[in-house]
C-alpha cells in the first residue's frame, strides 16, 4: 500500500504534449478514477505510473520513493489491461502464478496465494483451463486474480470493463468496488465512462487534453463542476447549456430574451463576467410547472426509460433535455411549461468555460 | 435451381484449375522420378516413353561410383548447421525488430538476400581462405546462414507483431526482463512460426548450389554440388543425374508432406489470438 505523487509531469511523443505540467496526489488506500474522452492522456498517465512509459519531464513517486528510473517490474504494482493480456499458452493457474514464480516464491506459497485469490474471485473451477476456454467475464476475473496474488502496493486498471457487455460490466464494476474495500490498497482506474467513474471512485480526476480539469469526490464533481467541460462530461444525459445575458435587472435567454427567475447572487456574478455567460442546468433540474410561471416549450422527442422519461425540446433555439416523471406521459408536439431549480443551475464564463463564482 | 447449378460449375472449374496447376507443377517432378528408373537410352528418347522396364541401374551406379552417403552426411551437417544458426540468430533478431518497431535491420537482411550470391563469393572465398577455414564445414554453414537468417526473420516478424503489445507489457509488470519475455512468453506463442521458418530454411539451404560449389572441398561437398559431377562437357549421364536429383528432392518432399497442414496454417495465420 502506498500513496502516489506526480509532480509537474509532461509527456510528449514528439509532437504536441499529451500531458502538460500535471501534478497529482493520490492517498494511500484511495480509489481514484481517471476519466476523460479518448485522447485526453488518461491511459498515458496510468502507463507512466506503471513504468511502461517514461516521462518527458517531471517526477513520479510511489510511497516516498522516486520511481522515474525504476522499470515496471520493480515498482511493485499490478495492472489489469483492457484486453486482459492473459498469457494464452498458460493455464489460469499458470497465469496467476507466473509473477510469483519470477520472484522465486516457494511452490507451497504460490499455491496458497493462487487458490486464495481464485476463491475470492470465484474462478477456482477454471484453474486448469486456458484463457481461450473462458468467457469475457471469467477472463476479466483471471486478470484481476493475477494482480491480486502479487499483493502489490498499487493496482492499476486500464479500461478493464470496456470489452464486457452492459450487464456484465455492471456486475464486474460492483465486484471491483467490493474488492477495493476488501483489499484496502491504492487503486487507480482509467475509464472513459462517467458512470463507472461516479460509482467506483473515492475521487475522480477529470482529464482533458492532458490537463486535470477537476480532482474531487464524485459528488463534488457532479454538483459543483469546475468548468463547462466537466459539467458536460459528467452526467447522463449531459448538462444543458444555454447562452444567457443580463438585460437591465433581469437575466434573460440570449436566444429569445425570455426572463429566467434566478437568484440575486447570480445576477452579481453575471455582471462581474461582463453580462454574458453560459447557463448550465442538468436535465433533472428542469422542472415542469404551472404555465403561468414557467417558460413554454414544444416537445420534439420523448424517450421513455422506464424509471424516467427524457423530454427533448428547444429553448431559445438551443436543444435541451428535461428528465421528468414517466407518470406525466408527455407527448411529441405538446407544449409544456418549464422552470429551473434556481439553486441547481451553474454559470460558466463564455470565453474560458470556468464556473462563475 | 440455377444457383445450385452455377455453384456446381464453379466447383468443377475450381477442380479443373487445380488439376491443371497440379499437372504443370508436378510434371517435371514425375518426369525426374520416372527418368531415374529408366535405362540411359530411354531417358533421352523422344517422344518420352511412359511405358518402360524399370531399372535400378542409375541408383546402383550412383552408389558404386561416388561416395554418395558421405555427400548425404555433408548435406545434413551443412543444412542442420545453417538452419540452427539461422534460428538461433533470426529468432531474437525478429523479436527485437518487432519489439522496437525499428524495421531497417529487417530490410537490411532482405537487401543482403536480394544481392546476387555470386557477388559475395570471391570476398568470402578470400576471407575464409585467409582464416584457414576452407576445407571445413564452417564456410558453407556461415554462407548458408545468410540465406536462412532472413527467412527466419521475415517469417517470424508477423508472428511476433501479432502478439498483442499488452501481453508483453503484462509480462514486464509481472517482473520479466526482455530476454525472459522472449523465452517464456513470445517464443511459446510463435512455436508454429518457428517450425515453419525452420522447415523453409532447411529446404532453401538443402537446395542451395552456388556457395557449396565454390566453398566446399571433396570432403565437404554436399549432394547438390556432387550432382554437378554427372554433367559433363561431352555428355551428361541423365539417368544418374535424375537418380541423384530424386534422392536430393526426397527429404524436403517428405518433410513438406509430414507438416503440410501445419505449414499452410502457419503461413496463412501469422497471428496469435488471446
Amino acid at each position: 500500500m502506498a500513496s502516489i505523487k506526480l509532480r509537474n509531469i509532461t509527456k510528449t511523443f514528439g509532437g504536441p504534449n499529451i500531458i502538460s505540467d500535471l501534478s497529482l496526489d493520490i492517498d494511500d488506500r484511495e480509489f481514484v478514477v481517471f476519466v476523460g474522452p479518448s485522447g485526453c492522456g488518461k491511459s498515458t498517465l496510468l502507463r507512466i505510473i506503471a513504468g511502461l512509459e517514461p516521462v518527458t519531464e517531471g517526477d513520479v513517486f510511489i510511497g516516498d520513493q522516486r520511481v522515474n528510473s525504476l522499470p515496471a517490474a520493480r515498482r511493485n504494482i499490478a495492472m489489469v489491461f483492457q484486453d486482459y493480456a492473459l498469457y494464452p499458452h498458460m493455464t489460469v493457474y499458470g497465469n496467476m502464478a507466473f509473477a510469483l514464480e519470477l520472484r522465486g516464491m516457494s511452490k507451497v506459497e504460490i499455491d496458497t496465494r493462487v487458490r486464495r485469490a481464485a476463491t475470492m474471485l470465484d474462478i477456482e473451477p477454471y484453474l486448469d483451463r486456458r484463457p481461450k476456454a473462458l468467457s469475457g467475464g471469467q477472463r476479466q476475473r483471471v486478470a484481476m486474480g493475477r494482480a491480486i496474488v502479487r499483493d502489490p502496493q498499487v493496482f492499476l486498471f486500464d479500461e478493464p470493463l470496456s470489452n464486457l457487455d452492459a450487464r456484465l460490466r455492471g456486475q464486474v464494476r460492483a465486484e471491483i468496488k467490493a474488492l477495493s474495500q476488501q483489499l484496502k490498497t491504492t487503486m487507480i482506474f482509467v475509464t472513459h465512462d462517467q458512470v463507472e467513474a461516479m460509482t467506483m471512485a473515492d475521487r475522480i480526476v477529470v482529464l482533458h487534453a492532458g490537463v486535470i480539469q477537476q480532482y474531487d469526490t464524485p459528488e463534488q464533481v457532479y454538483e459543483h463542476p469546475a468548468n463547462q467541460f466537466v459539467a458536460g462530461f459528467i452526467g447522463s444525459p449531459t448538462m444543458n447549456f444555454l447562452p444567457i445575458r443580463l438585460q437591465g435587472d433581469e437575466i434573460v435567454l440570449t436566444g429569445d430574451g425570455r426572463a429566467l427567475p434566478l437568484t440575486d447572487d447570480r445576477r452579481g456574478r453575471l455582471q462581474n463576467a461582463g453580462g454574458e455567460a453560459t447557463l448550465g442546468v442538468r436535465p433533472e433540474h428542469i422542472l415542469l410547472c404551472d404555465p403561468r410561471e414557467g417558460i413554454a416549450a414544444s416537445i420534439k422527442l420523448v424517450e421513455p426509460l422506464g424509471s424516467d422519461t427524457m423530454v427533448h425540446f428547444d429553448l431559445a433555439g438551443t436543444p435541451a433535455i428535461a428528465r421528468v416523471d414517466p407518470a406525466i406521459k408527455p407527448k411529441v408536439g405538446e407544449t409544456i411549461a418549464l422552470r429551473m431549480a434556481p439553486s441547481r443551475v451553474h454559470m460558466f464564463d463564455v470565453k474560458t468555460g470556468q464556473v462563475l463564482t | 435451381m440455377s444457383t445450385t447449378l452455377s455453384a456446381d460449375w464453379a466447383r468443377r472449374l475450381n477442380s479443373l484449375q487445380l488439376a491443371l496447376v497440379g499437372v504443370f507443377l508436378l510434371a517435371p517432378v514425375v518426369w525426374m522420378v520416372l527418368a531415374s528408373f529408366k535405362q540411359s537410352s530411354d531417358v533421352i528418347a523422344y517422344p518420352p516413353t511412359l511405358l518402360f522396364t524399370p531399372t535400378l541401374e542409375n541408383y546402383v551406379a550412383l552408389i558404386e561410383t561416388t561416395p554418395f552417403l558421405s555427400y548425404g552426411v555433408n548435406s545434413i551437417i551443412v543444412t542442420v548447421g545453417s538452419t540452427t544458426l539461422g534460428i538461433v540468430l533470426g529468432v531474437p533478431a525478429a523479436f527485437v525488430i518487432s519489439w522496437t518497431r525499428v524495421s531497417w535491420p529487417a530490410v537490411l537482411t532482405l537487401a543482403a538476400r536480394m544481392v546476387p550470391g555470386a557477388l559475395f563469393l570471391l570476398p568470402w572465398y578470400i576471407l575464409f581462405r585467409n582464416l584457414g577455414m576452407i576445407g571445413s564445414y564452417w564456410p558453407i554453414i556461415l554462407s548458408h546462414a545468410v540465406i536462412t537468417m532472413p527467412i527466419v526473420i521475415w517469417i517470424l516478424l508477423p508472428y511476433f507483431d501479432g502478439i498483442p503489445r499488452s501481453i508483453y507489457e503484462a509480462a514486464q509488470v509481472d517482473g520479466c526482463s526482455i530476454t525472459r519475455i522472449l523465452w517464456r512468453i513470445a517464443l511459446p506463442l510463435v512455436g508454429s512460426g518457428v517450425a515453419i521458418a525452420a522447415i523453409l530454411a532447411f529446404v532453401f539451404s538443402w537446395n542451395f548450389f552456388l556457395f557449396v560449389l565454390v566453398l566446399s572441398t571433396s570432403d565437404t561437398k554436399t549432394m547438390i554440388a556432387a550432382s554437378f559431377n554427372f554433367v559433363g562437357e561431352g555428355s551428361t549421364r541423365w539417368g544418374v543425374l535424375m537418380a541423384v536429383a530424386t534422392l536430393i528432392a526426397l527429404p524436403p518432399l517428405v518433410l513438406a508432406m509430414i507438416v503440410q497442414r501445419w505449414l499452410i496454417a502457419g503461413l496463412t495465420l501469422g497471428a496469435v489470438k488471446g
